[in-house]
């Protein structure tokens, strides 16, 4: 079986807002999905109804072949969550709370997992300090070492890095890359979208209660066919803007820099053009399009500005 | 399997009992130092009388109903307050995404409940020995309908913190439900001595079959039959979990 996660028409609304419309998503076993979307896209709520925190309206999800309604409990022990909110439990310190947290998920002696998730999110120092003690990021950490102790299969974090420093960030993706090697599933929703760049295999875009568009995340780079091409020359001349018409240019005199957008079958042409050109080249860069430029193409298909 | 869930159901009542033993004063040792205060007030104030209807001092009489009234006040509480903090911190979540069987989370919350107040009754009971020799008609009987009263009261507390938004809530709840119930239902005196009407009207509150069927299994002596009593309360004690599990299912006020 290649599926994780299989959802099927999944609908929600909140009074006369539709959170969610005829969602339809299949995570594949061992992949590393990012879901992506403005705020309100509807990310958090479809986790909800994965989780079984949210009612859907209608619809049904399977993880790894079990029905998240009727047998939950199987699917809520092959999954791990990180919920968006942050939540802790005011009468247990950091050990305790992940010891209880094993226990909710059937498994007794826990210790050596939780000593290494402990050290892996930095907290084996706060472990036996009370929640109130910890500070925001700190708090978050602990949000995260909840859903790993049951060494779930699939994990799925809402938002981890909201709010964590860098040094955290680092150990957090180098902790979650290693458990991807070892073939867990992982969804990630994040606003970084270079955090997305970095990690993901799959990227699904949602925007306003739909999912808009999924794609590999080369495909998603490369379905913009656009290039930057930056040229710093020892002299602007003015005929540029000729030689240049029919492109995008944009010349700074000041730097003696000029930028052409062009597409890749145009690619040889300007190149040709450049050297025409009566100067010399100092530098030159190319840039592709990044993942934020699609993000922006597709979720303002809408017209929104959300 | 079977073994996977016993540990996840252990967990919930360890977590459960856990909680309050954290906060022991405010938990046990306050209900404690109160009901006592009763026990002492009520010892010396009606020294050498005897309960109205029933040929025993009168402090024989009132110690099963304290008994019953710290228990029904600490089942309610502790559930209630578990699950109201949870909802307030959000960290209800853990249980919601956590495997358990909603017969499990019924269970597992009202086991917690039934441990805190019959702990505090155990040791009210401990401490009444003091003032009335602590003789006890039928003790078995006497557990097993303390047991099945904090089994109540912890379910209502699992709906008074279902239900709650705030904290007020809960107290809205107790204060108003509870309390005059449980002080109208035969602790301080008996519903045989009351006049007209009253003593009829007290056989619609459910709590006055409560103390009364505790004070036959420590007295030997009852307004009206245990055994009628103990299908009454038990049939509500079933009902009510029923009506629990149905609430987890649904995720009443805790799933949107
Ligand atoms: N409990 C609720 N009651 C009413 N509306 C809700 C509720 N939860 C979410 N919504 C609405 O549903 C929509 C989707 O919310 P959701 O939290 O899923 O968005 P999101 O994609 O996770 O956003 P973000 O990136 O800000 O976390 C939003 O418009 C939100 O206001
Ligand atoms: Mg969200």
């Amino acid at each position: 079986m290649t599926v994780a996660i299989k959802i099927d028409s999944i609908n929600k609304s909140y009074g006369e807002l539709q959170a969610l419309d005829d969602i339809n998503l299949e995570i594949r076993k061992g992949e590393f999905f990012g879901l992506l979307g403005p705020n309100g896209a509807g990310k958090s709520t479809l986790i909800g109804i994965l989780g079984g925190l949210v009612n859907k309206d209608s619809g049904s999800i399977t993880v790894l072949g079990k029905d998240t309604v009727k047998d939950y409990r199987e699917t809520k022990l092959s999954l791990g969550i990180v919920p968006q909110e942050i939540a802790f439990d005011p009468y247990f310190n950091v050990r305790e709370t992940l010891k209880i947290q094993s226990g909710y998920f059937g498994i007794r002696d826990n210790d050596e997992k939780i000593d290494e998730i402990l050290d892996a999110l930095g907290l084996t120092d706060k472990a036996e300090k009370g929640p109130r003690e910890l500070s925001g990021g700190m708090k978050r950490r602990l949000l995260i070492a909840k859903a790993l102790v049951h060494d779930p299969e699939i994990i799925v974090l809402d938002e981890p890095t909201a709010g964590v420093d860098v040094e955290l960030r680092n150990s957090l993706w180098e902790y979650v890359i290693k458990l991807n090697k070892e073939g867990k599933t992982i969804i990630l929703t994040t606003h970084y979208l270079e955090e997305a760049e970095t990690l993901c295999d799959r990227i699904g875009i949602m925007n306003k209660g739909k999912v808009v568009k999924v794609d590999t995340k080369d495909n998603l780079i490369n379905s913009i066919d656009r290039k930057l091409l930056k040229v710093k020359v020892d002299k602007t001349s003015d005929d540029l803007g000729e030689v240049f018409a029919s492109y995008k240019l944009d010349v700074d005199d000041k730097n003696k820099e000029f930028e052409i957008e062009v597409s890749k079958n145009q690619l040889d042409k300007v190149l040709s053009l450049i050297n025409s050109l009566d100067t010399t080249i100092l530098d030159m860069n190319i840039s592709s399009p990044r993942l934020e430029d699609v993000f922006l193409k597709l979720t303002q298909l809408g017209g929104g500005q959300d | 399997m079977v073994k996977i869930r016993s540990i996840i159901f252990y967990s919930l009542i360890k977590r459960e009992i856990l909680r309050f033993s954290k906060v022991a004063v405010q938990t046990v040792f306050a209900p404690l130092i109160s009901t006592s205060l009763y026990l002492i007030i009520f010892a010396y104030s009606f020294q050498n009388r005897e309960a109205v209807g029933y040929n025993i001092p009168y402090i024989d009489f009132i110690v099963p109903g304290l008994i019953i009234m710290s228990l029904i006040q600490n089942s309610f509480a502790n559930t209630s307050s578990s699950l109201i903090v949870a909802k307030y911190q959000g960290n209800i979540v853990d249980l919601l995404l956590a495997p358990f069987s909603h017969i499990q989370l019924s269970l597992g919350f009202m086991i917690g409940g039934i441990a805190r107040g019959m702990l505090v009754g155990f040791v009210i009971y401990l401490v009444s020995i003091f003032f009335y020799g602590g003789s006890v008609a039928y003790p078995f009987l006497a557990i097993i309908f303390a047991l099945i009263i904090s089994g109540i009261f912890s379910l209502l507390g699992i709906i008074a913190g279902l239900w709650a938004e705030k904290f007020d809530h809960v107290s809205i709840f107790s204060n108003f439900f509870i309390t005059p119930l449980t002080f109208l239902s035969g602790v301080f005196y008996s519903v045989r001595g009351l006049p007209g009407i009253w003593s009829e009207v007290s056989l619609f509150n459910p709590v006055f079959y409560m103390v009364d069927m505790v004070r036959y299994a420590f007295v030997g002596q009852s307004d009206i039959s245990p055994w009628l009593s103990l299908i009454i309360v038990g049939a509500s004690f079933l009902a009510l979990l029923y009506l629990v599990t149905h609430l987890f299912k649904i995720g009443y006020k805790v799933k949107s």
